[in-house]
């Protein structure tokens, strides 16, 4: 490829392996660019970019406040991208985080109410949370079953998954008098509230230890996929498919074990909104559209478990910051044209890590030179 | 082409080099893997950019900046690995990135042109038929009329043979010489002698990223090119007999399904022994690939029994058929054999990662599995690897170093190699030979499936020929003439008494 501005002559050509210094460079720039990118558009909406990236920072990040607000943010979205960089490693494309994580949390409040009066707290908490992944792990395990066994597209089904169980919910709350509903409240319906001794413990304002558990899942998860032989499996599935098969590698199963854990993650993200955040089964408060806010910060993580935990925060940063941006007069729909635009960039800076630009003079031989 | 250079990590792919080509003429361009000859190639389709050096086409520099820039000076390569839209027509494969063609193209118009130049240059392709129908010859032929269409006047072939039938070679070899004579140029890149010496007019050898020289083809015999490719002159291992012992892999009555739902293998009684070569030969697409998948679980087996060492495995997993010893050398290397993406190291374990001192529990033990890929790096002398990159960076002599390296180190008791040296350099072919045949004097029971007819022969203790599926005939080495072997893999019953 290559194209001429002026008396320079620009090409491209492919790059076998990034060295590190590009892997690392790349996302950072392209998200300078972004940045630059959206000023632009900031100041076409007569609207001030410094002030309003200035309000970004101070309303997401900068102080105690902010970072509270995004951690809590964080945490599910981690897990939701962790959901999503397991699946995807291995070209699995699950796209049902945010019915496994409903799911989740359906089975959590449901082990919550069940055993909250009569156990300790902690006992509950552990359960309540095993109780998520559970319910995660099953919603994911009906996708894949049929992905390993019938050949069914994972794509499909994991998302039709996502509407079955957000009815499942809704009607659990809004159309039947169930074991989650709180009976007594009825012109604005919401579920019963779990015991309070089986709150997940908090220890910086209304920050839970949920942070931990993800951030343990993220190390936990990175660890497994680079030192374990389910995760070398899931490598060489994922690169190649009759490789694998070749190898003795059970690729069916590898599939069910890959979904159900991928489902687990998502499911654990709302075992830990209701036990960290809500205390109960509230359709219209569970953070939807987590489970696929995951897929796109695994993707901008280009599915490395560590960088989803640094991607999350990022991410929950701008939402927390959105309220703040509103109130200076910047409407919703800028924002989130805002996030598309930094995310498109950080995406579309991996075209620089698979290909090195030249640049010469136009009717010359090409020299050694190379910018990333 | 003058003073060609060209570097990747570091190291010069190509290394000043010189290359005339004329109008109406053959130009096979020759060399070991790895000798430049692709990138020298990729260079002239506008692919790479040189690091040095000049263009010239017709007396005057171009700038081949790009693919299709070098279309737009007449130039087009047909790549190895074919660049097809599955799902579109032949026609609409061949109308695609074409100039004039428009979205509404007339469909009907098209079938048209391409039947006439298909006619004209002697290339059946159903016109109007998916690419995904076609077999990997016809997918050929289709790449070749694509650049036809597009009025290219040098033709490059990067090793056009090593996805063809000796038949289907024989073809495309009239419609080279027949697009010569309309005076186009072509390069013809391979590292098969005899087929450099059948249908070339000027011979260009490359090693290690120099030219050696260029001469008429006239001037040229097959072991005066060799010494030029290799740098040394070249033994190719003696045929030492077997002592065949006990029988290892027995198979009867072996019957199994081909993808597309009837039986490609029917019937197939084999017993292969110990320290013997058993060779299969047979012209490909004659369930070759289907037999050795069902030997070694990666096809279901509709019929009949194998045996490994006396325990039935007809229906073990890929893993019990690995943990009884069987090894397997695939048809496909990168993507069967080896994971494409994967790095040597990892490739190199790639079956014995399960069991200590690889692996403890459910931990791998990523300097165990470095370590042993150093042994096996050194005691098989695999070449051109930096460890991290992609295995499919290596050159093919070396990818089946590596898949050997793996599969001989796990000491198995049988071995199914199918095509072990096709498209491999002389050099490869030569170190792949002695490590099948020092295997065999080991201990191993190997099965060699191969189409190439003089490998069977210099390697095999007992030949099988398969035609349809079925075994068409039995003989020893010393009763395979030319004559009775082609007449086999033709389908002729032949009474050797």
């Amino acid at each position: 490829m290559s194209f001429t501005i002026g008396t320079r002559e620009i090409l491209a050509e492919p790059r076998p392996l990034p060295s590190k210094t590009v892997r690392y460079l790349v996302p950072v720039l392209s998200l300078i660019v972004g940045l630059m990118i959206g000023a632009v558009i900031l100041l076409a909406s007569g609207h001030d970019p410094i002030a309003a990236y200035k309000e970004v920072a101070n309303r997401g990040f900068l102080g105690e406040l902010p970072m509270i607000g995004t951690l809590v943010i964080a945490t599910p979205l981690i897990l939701t991208g962790l959901a999503a960089v397991v699946a995807f490693r291995m070209k699995i494309w699950n796209i049902g985080a945010e019915g496994q994580l409903i799911i989740g949390a359906v089975a959590a409040s449901g082990v919550g109410l069940a055993l909250g009066e009569h156990l300790p707290g902690w006992i509950v908490i552990v359960l309540s949370l095993l109780a998520g992944v559970a319910g995660g792990a099953f919603w994911a395990a009906l996708a894949a079953l049929p992905r390993a066994y019938l050949n069914t597209d994972e794509v499909i089904s994991t998302l039709m998954l996502n509407f079955v169980a957000l009815s499942i919910m809704n009607y659990l709350i809004f159309s039947s008098v169930s074991f989650w509903r709180d009976a007594e409240r009825l012109t604005f319906p919401s579920g019963r509230f779990i015991a309070d001794t089986a709150f997940l413990p908090r220890f910086w304002g209304r920050l839970h230890i949920g942070i931990f558990i993800a951030i343990g899942a993220a190390v936990l998860l990175w660890w497994i996929l680079r030192s374990t032989k389910w995760g070398f499996e899931i490598e060489v599935t994922g690169d190649s498919g009759r490789a694998a098969a070749y190898a003795g590698i059970g690729v069916n199963r590898k599939i069910v074990s890959v979904l159900v854990v991928s489902g687990g993650l998502a499911g654990l993200a709302g075992g830990l909104e209701i036990g960290g955040v809500m205390h109960n089964l509230d359709p219209r408060a569970l953070s939807l559209g987590v489970g696929f806010t995951g897929i796109v910060v695994a993707a901008v993580a280009r599915l490395s478990p560590i960088g989803v935990i640094l991607v999350a925060i990022l991410v929950a940063g701008l939402n927390n910051s959105g309220v703040g941006l509103q109130t200076m007069g910047i409407p919703d729909d800028i924002v989130l044209l805002l996030e598309g635009i930094f995310f498109l960039c950080v995406v579309g800076g991996e075209w620089f890590l698979r290909n090195t630009i030249r640049i010469g003079v136009a009717g010359q031989p090409v020299g050694e030179r190379s910018v990333p | 082409m003058t003073g060609i250079t060209k570097g990747f990590f570091g190291a010069l792919a190509n290394d000043g080099v010189d290359f005339d080509l004329q109008w109406g003429e053959v130009h096979a361009l020759l060399g070991e893997n790895g000798a430049g000859k692709s990138t020298l190639c990729s260079i002239l389709a506008g692919l790479y950019h040189p690091d040095g050096g000049e263009i010239n086409i017709n007396g005057r520099p171009v700038e081949l900046r790009s693919p299709h820039a070098a279309l737009e000076h007449g130039v087009g390569m047909v790549y190895q690995h074919f660049r097809l839209v599955d799902r579109f027509t032949v026609a609409e494969n061949i109308a695609l990135g074409h100039p004039d063609a428009t979205f509404l193209s007339r469909s009907k118009d098209l079938e048209k042109q391409v039947e006439h130049l298909s006619s004209k240059y002697n290339m059946p392709v159903p016109a109007d038929a998916g690419v995904w129908q076609l077999s990997v010859g016809e997918e050929q032929r289709v790449e070749i009329l694509k650049l036809l269409h597009r009025g290219v006047q040098i033709l490059i072939l990067d090793e056009p043979t090593a996805v063809l039938t000796p038949q289907e070679a024989r073809n495309l070899f009239r419609t080279i010489r027949s697009m010569a004579e309309e005076g186009r140029a072509i390069i013809f890149v391979s590292h098969k002698l005899d087929e450099v010496m059948e249908v070339s007019d000027r011979v260009t050898v490359l090693r290690d990223g120099k030219k050696v020289g260029t001469l008429p083809t006239s001037e040229a015999d097959p072991a005066s090119l060799a010494r030029m490719m290799v740098g040394r002159d070249l033994e190719m291992p003696a045929r030492r007999e077997g002592v065949p012992g006990e029988p290892v892999l027995t198979v009867s009555g072996l019957t199994a399904d081909g993808d597309r739902g009837f039986e490609a293998v029917r019937n197939v009684d084999l017993e292969v022994r110990a320290g013997q070569i058993m060779g299969v030969a047979g012209v490909s697409g004659n369930g070759q690939r289907e037999l050795a998948e069902a030997l070694t679980g990666l096809r279901p087996v509709k019929a009949g029994q194998v045996f490994l060492g006396g325990v039935d495995i007809t229906r073990s997993s890929v893993l019990d058929r690995i943990k009884l010893g069987l090894g397997f050398v695939p048809e496909d290397r990168l993507g069967t054999g080896l994971a494409k993406g994967l790095p040597l190291a990892k490739n190199l374990s790639l079956k014995s990662y399960r069991a200590p001192p690889l692996s403890t529990g459910p931990v791998i033990s990523k300097r165990a599995v470095d370590q042993r890929a150093d042994e096996l790096i050194q005691r098989f002398d695999i070449r051109g690897t930096r460890p991290g990159l992609p295995v499919s960076l290596l050159s093919g002599g070396n990818l089946q170093r590596a898949i050997l390296a793996r599969e001989i180190s796990g000491g198995p008791k049988a071995m199914v190699a199918a095509a072990p040296t096709r498209g491999l350099d002389v050099a490869a072919t030569e170190a792949i030979r002695t490590l099948l045949l020092e295997e065999r004097d080991k201990g191993a029971a190997i099965l060699m499936i191969s189409e190439d007819l003089e490998e069977v022969l210099a390697l095999s203790d007992e030949i099988v020929v398969l035609y349809e599926g079925r075994i068409i005939g039995r003989l020893r080495p010393d009763q395979a003439d030319p004559e009775v072997m082609g007449l086999m893999m033709a389908g002729r019953e032949v009474d050797l008494s």
